[in-house]
């Protein structure tokens, strides 16, 4: 029998062993994100799409960038139009989505009761959804005092409050 | 084909061979495992509504004290007295909630059960706490907090 080469065999094999332990321990012990898994992108961009939403809505009243409520408030209602004019008046909203959502596309819908029906707006269009698009919403509540001060174009009575949801569709580009 | 038959040297390699590729096909077996798992909590993530949960807490308890402070205007311009007043807006709110969750299929109650004032009387000053009643169903995830006690002071 030849004796050569042991040591090397015994390496090779050792290696082998440690590979296999790294995997197992790094396998059990977190979620695994496979890059194949569509999914986990999804996960990872309804939860950035919901922060993002989130931090602009609990923006402090006083500070220099409008909060979510403030943003909505100023909407003059008039639609967006693709592609001349995609954000219409609400540039401030638009540009914190943008900071707060690098490398991604998103359009903002608002629905809300009119008249006992429901209206869905377009508010801001970025252009058709792509493929694996996520869907995030948030509410905001408009008030008259609000909206006046914003000089928005909701018509709202002294004693009437509108709720509006703040719908927001995200895909990766 | 007869000298390579009897050439029994190069075992340890050969014997090496197997084991690497023994190793070999348990990697794949833990791959293709870990793609099943990462789909299944991806999953998961995805179907529960926990920020849609999170989202109508939170804005009942903002809006509670929006409500507040137009109960107290409400009572300024009209003759509505302060709880009155307050169950008027709540209703309002609740009935818009409703409608906007259902458009996605999902059964949400946001009611009024009681407004606390510490004196008894209902200035801005004494009303501190109100209860509200939360309840989310979407078919499969069912949500209750009743009651969800929200502080009103400014």
């Amino acid at each position: 029998m030849n004796d050569k080469g042991q040591l090397h065999t015994l390496e090779g094999l050792g290696a082998a062993v440690l590979m296999t332990l790294t995997i197992l321990t790094i396998s059990q012990s977190t979620m695994i994100v496979t890059p194949q898994n569509e999914l986990a992108i999804d996960v990872h961009l309804e939860q950035m799409s919901s922060d993002a939403l989130t931090v602009m809505d609990r923006n402090p009243v006083d500070s220099a960038q409008y909060n979510l409520t403030e943003c909505i408030a100023c909407w003059d209602m008039n639609e967006a139009d693709y592609p001349t004019d995609t954000a219409g008046n609400l540039d401030e909203l638009d540009a914190g989505l943008r900071y707060l959502l690098p490398n991604a596309l998103y359009n903002v819908d608002l629905a809300y009761i009119e008249n006992d029906d429901l209206k869905v707006d377009k508010a801001i269009i970025n252009g058709p959804a792509g493929k694996n698009a996520v869907v995030t919403r948030h509410f905001v509540t408009l008030t008259n005092s609000t909206v006046s001060e914003m000089g928005g174009g909701w018509n709202l009575g002294d004693n009437e409050l509108k709720v509006v949801e703040v719908r927001l569709t995200t895909w990766k580009i | 084909m007869e000298d390579l038959r009897k050439d029994t040297s190069g075992q340890w390699i050969a014997l090496s061979g197997l084991v690497i590729s023994l190793i070999i096909i348990g990697l794949a077996v833990l791959a293709n495992q870990a793609a099943l798992a990462g789909y299944h909590s991806s999953n998961a993530a995805l179907e529960f509504p926990k920020e849609n949960i999170r989202e109508l807490n939170q804005h009942t308890r903002d809006n509670a004290q929006t409500i507040k402070d137009m109960a107290f205007y409400m009572n300024s311009t009209t003759n509505e007295t302060v709880p009155v007043a307050f169950e008027q807006l709540f209703d309002n709110y609740s009935t818009q909630m409703q409608k906007l969750y259902a458009v996605h299929g999902e059964v949400v109650d946001v009611s009024l059960v009681s407004i606390n004032s510490t004196t008894g009387n209902y200035t801005m000053e004494d009303i501190d706490m109100v209860f509200v009643n939360i309840t989310y169903d979407d078919g499969r995830t069912h949500y209750s907090a009743e009651p969800e006690i929200i502080e009103v002071m400014e």
